[in-house]
């Protein structure tokens, strides 16, 4: 079904709300709300027939600091409400924002199945490697050795690929974004919005006050883009997948010069296809077995019934 | 007298004993009678005891009654378990001398004034059908030939069910229906009394069961998403539904668990649908905390919770309402909720569009709680006046653009504080102002706010929707006083929910009829509790009996804890056995309280 649009386009100002965001100076977020109004701008979306939805963290508050209709759930359970949405009001562009313990720790079992159902909803995941909101926790993206209040002697477990598992998953766009770098960040959301499908964003997206290493410092000059620099077509799916399965190789500095990212953290767009969504498959149906008038023969219903 | 007759077939799950009964329902609505059915099956798929049963009457019936007058025993098993209910007058039709599993104490049933009638279902199937799974055909074409059920409705309802399967398969049940005719017509004499007095004129009725009516009231009702994810005894509200709510331009979704259910569900209401979840027990535990978010949101939602015997995986397909102390303070924190409880299939299909119109005049959580023997009970049901139904709906007093003046926009909030604290809704796509929902405690333009002031507010707000929601909704409260006029002094109180009422109802008819005062209320809003109608009952007897299919007796506790009714007025009875009361039990607990002697 086709979005809800304007005429003509409005400023990326008129999609934030005069909400004063609550977060950190110099938070990585703040890029992710830049990049979602230039997108939303450059889409020509009317902000009111925008709507997001969010979970529970610092990330997930950004629907409140936008001009668009929103949700913000209770944790990890953003993605089935926009499903809720998406459902009833397919003509909305739909577009969750949450962070990365959010989507990937109490909300996990909802992110395979919108992605393999192929929801129109844009998953952009604020992935600060941690826990922020809850003051300093390691979450499933954390890296081996991170030190969080939980775990002061050092994360004992290994990071989540969630590139990998996102195309496993059947999404049918894939990304990688830094909040650091705003040309490619809002381009990248921009696309995923265009996309008709479940797509997701992940952006790297620093957390000043607690997260020490996966800082803007250490981002600089450790990017690599997959796309302008290594020439990766999105649409082979193989070698999407053989990517992706390094994502996490710059964790490791005994990684640094192997192939293919040699030690960078790679961005750009992993994998995209195209594939009928699960709002047409539904609006087929709709028009199968719905009548015009929208009000159906109930003495036939009832017929159905009677002795 | 009226006739009254309750056929009941029992045997192993997958024998087609329920089928049996289901059939044999369908007949008697055919013929005109009223019909109640009740069924009770084990959990697994295969094996284990299952019975079904019907109660047919030319008068309106209450309840599933307190027993059987018929009993087909299709093994030894259903005999062993209905033994020590056969008594004096009634019939025993066993899988016999032949084939079956079992032999009878027929000389001891002789005594005790049984009518016994051996009927080689088994073998003649298996030997003159030459197909075993006739058997429950067998039985059911024996019940008909000896009580006197026009075979003709039986052949046309195997019609009905079984014509899309192909032309071999209704000429095999044919023929079992004649194998078993010819049997019953040269080897049995007819002993006993029954007998089907013949047809009634027509009635305008349909039939459905208790999960059927919920699914066609939400339909009614005008649902447009509904998500669930699989439960028994919920799961058929969902197989029910789906068929018909595509013809109205809405989808079952299934989802991957029950907490995404219930988002699901907050996501479509937030986008302007009517949306709804079933589930039971289990279920309700997960959606927890998104009830709280619908309440906090102001969003309406509808939540059918099929009770099961619980906590735990409890007895997944067995009968109790324990479910209300989580249906009602389940959340955290101080939240608004309304919960509702029907008390027959009727109502089941009247109470479900009721939980829409409350969900959305309050704009908060509805939650319905029946269970899982009224999920199964099939009655027929005067055919109801759909067009009537969809004229008194009442939906969301959305804003949309155009509807008010550009300068009035900026100051309308929407979590507004009004006179009833019922705000204007504002829906993507469809007003001219976005805002965004949040379970922070919020100011009236929806953004968070923490201040003692703006939390008082708002805290009042959202109480204050439903501070009077008895008085709005009367009706939510049934009185049923017989001769007693309001304030008059009765002999005893009585208070009854959900499936327990319907059967309380026929042991309160049964004891007026022996000259006793009962003032009886079978509330169906459960909570908030319905203080006053309470605490006006309380005023008309000196003890208040609460029978309740739990332990601890949920809604007699809330009785204690929410009116002013002195504690030692209430008095509960319990059972927790897995099925409903018979009105019988209730009727002697009644008696007992009143200090009658009762009869053994
Ligand atoms: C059911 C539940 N459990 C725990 C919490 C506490 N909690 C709030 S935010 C959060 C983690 C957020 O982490 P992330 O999603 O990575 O977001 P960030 O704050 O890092 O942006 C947790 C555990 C909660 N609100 N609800
Ligand atoms: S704690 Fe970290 S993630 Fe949260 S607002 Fe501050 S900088 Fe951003």
């Amino acid at each position: 079904m086709e979005y809800i649009r304007l005429q003509e386009k409005l400023p990326p100002k008129e999609y934030r709300s005069d909400i004063e965001p609550t977060w950190c100076p110099g938070c990585g977020d703040f890029g992710v709300v830049t990049a979602l109004t230039k997108a939303f701008s450059e889409e020509k979306l009317d902000p009111t027939a925008i709507t997001m939805t969010s979970g529970i963290g610092c990330s997930s508050r950004l629907p409140l600091w936008m001009n668009a209709f929103g949700v913000h759930t209770a944790h990890g359970r953003a993605l089935p409400a926009a499903v809720g949405i998406r459902l009833a009001k397919p003509e909305t562009p739909t577009i969750v924002t949450a962070g990365d313990g959010d989507i990937f720790s109490i909300g996990m079992e909802h992110f395979p199945h919108t992605a393999r159902k192929n929801f129109d909803i844009t998953l952009v995941v604020m992935d600060n490697r941690m826990y922020a909101l809850t003051k300093n926790q390691t979450s499933p993206t954390s890296r081996h050795g991170y030190k969080g209040s939980l775990n002061p002697y050092g994360n004992i477990e290994d990071p989540f690929n969630v590139i990998k598992f996102a195309i496993a998953s059947g999404a049918t766009f894939v990304a990688q974004s830094y909040s650091g770098n705003p040309k490619h960040l809002a381009e990248t959301i921009q696309a995923a919005v265009e996309h008709k499908g479940f797509a997701f964003v992940n952006v790297l997206s620093p957390c000043p006050t607690f997260n020490k290493i996966d800082t803007f410092k250490y981002y600089k000059g450790r990017l690599i883009d997959i796309n302008k620099e290594l020439g990766h077509d999105p649409s082979d799916m193989k070698a999407a997948l053989e990517l992706a399965s390094h994502v996490l190789d710059a964790d490791n500095p005994e990684l640094e010069d192997a192939e293919p990212f040699k030690g960078k953290r790679p961005i750009g767009i992993f994998y995209k296809v195209e594939k009928e969504t699960f709002e047409e498959r539904v609006a087929k149906l709709k028009e199968k077995f719905a009548p015009p008038s929208g009000e159906p023969d109930w003495d036939e219903i009832l017929a159905k019934y009677r002795p | 007298m009226a006739f009254d007759l309750t056929v009941k077939y029992a045997g192993e799950g997958g024998e087609g004993v329920i089928s049996a009964g289901d059939f044999t329902m369908r007949a008697a609505s055919n013929l005109g009678y009223e019909v109640v059915t009740f069924k009770s099956f084990p959990a697994e798929i295969k094996g284990g005891y299952a019975l079904s049963q019907v109660r047919m009457s030319d008068e309106k019936i209450l309840s599933q009654g307190d027993g059987f007058d018929i009993l087909v025993a299709f093994n030894g098993e259903a005999y062993e378990v209905n033994k020590p209910l056969l008594g004096k007058g009634k019939v025993l039709i066993w899988d016999g001398p032949e084939g079956g599993d079992f032999e009878p104490d027929l000389e001891e049933l002789e005594k005790m004034g049984v009518f016994v009638y051996a009927v080689p279902m088994s073998k003649l199937a298996k030997e003159e059908v030459g197909a075993y799974i006739t058997k429950n055909v067998i039985a059911m074409a024996s019940v008909f030939e000896l009580f006197g059920f026009p075979m003709e409705v039986l052949k046309q309802e195997i019609v009905k069910k079984f014509s899309k399967k192909g032309e071999d398969v209704v000429n095999l049940n044919f023929k079992a229906i004649e194998v078993a005719q010819n049997y019953i017509k040269e080897h049995i004499k007819k002993i006993d009394p029954y007998r089907v007095p013949g047809p009634l004129p027509k009635k305008d009725v349909i039939i459905l069961e208790g999960n059927e009516a919920i699914a066609l009231g939400a339909a009614v009702a005008g649902v447009k998403v509904f998500a669930a994810y699989p439960i028994t005894p919920a799961t058929t509200v969902g197989n029910y539904l789906s068929p018909i709510i595509l013809k109205t331009g809405g989808f079952v979704y299934q989802s991957e668990d029950e907490i995404s259910s219930m988002a699901v569900v907050i996501g479509a209401s937030f986008a302007g649908a009517k949306a709804m979840t079933a589930t039971s027990g289990p279920g309700i535990s997960l959606m927890q905390e998104l009830i709280g978010l619908a309440s906090m949101t102001e969003l309406p939602a509808v939540i059918v919770d099929v009770q099961r015997a619980g906590p735990s995986t409890g007895m997944p397909t067995k009968h109790e309402q324990a479910d209300l102390f989580a249906a009602a303070l389940g959340g955290h924190g101080d939240d608004q909720r309304v919960v509702i409880a029907p008390k027959n299939v009727e109502e089941n299909f009247y109470l479900t569009i009721e939980a829409f119109n409350l969900a959305e005049k309050y704009q908060l959580p509805v939650i319905m709680l029946t269970d899982g023997s009224l999920s199964l009970r099939a009655e027929a049901i005067p055919t109801p006046d759909i067009k009537k139904i969809k004229e008194n709906l009442i939906e969301r007093p959305v804003i949309r653009k155009g509807e008010v003046k550009p300068e009035e926009i900026e100051n309308l909030f929407r979590y507004a504080v009004t006179e009833t604290g019922i705000s204007p809704v504002f829906v993507p796509g469809e007003s001219p102002k976005p805002y965004t929902a949040t379970g922070l405690e919020h100011a009236e333009n929806s953004r968070p706010r923490t201040t003692p002031d703006e939390r008082v507010k708002m805290m009042n707000k959202r109480f204050k929707k439903i501070a009077n929601i008895e008085e709005e909704n009367p009706h939510l409260v049934e009185w049923d006083l017989g001769d007693l006029q309001e304030g008059d002094k009765a002999d005893i109180a009585v208070v009854s929910w959900g499936l327990s009422a319907s059967i309380t109802q026929e042991a309160v008819k049964r004891l007026r009829e022996k000259g006793y005062k009962i003032a009886a209320l079978y509330p169906k809003l459960l909570y908030p509790v319905p203080k006053n109608a309470l605490e006006k009952l309380s005023s008309m007897a000196d003890k208040i009996l609460v029978p309740e299919a739990s332990y601890l007796g949920h809604f007699a506790r809330f009785i204690k804890m929410f009116t002013n009714i002195p504690q030692e007025k209430i008095v509960q009875f319990n059972i927790y056995r897995g099925e409903p009361f018979i009105p019988k039990e209730i009727e002697e607990k009644i008696l007992e309280l009143l200090g009658e002697k009762v009869s053994a």
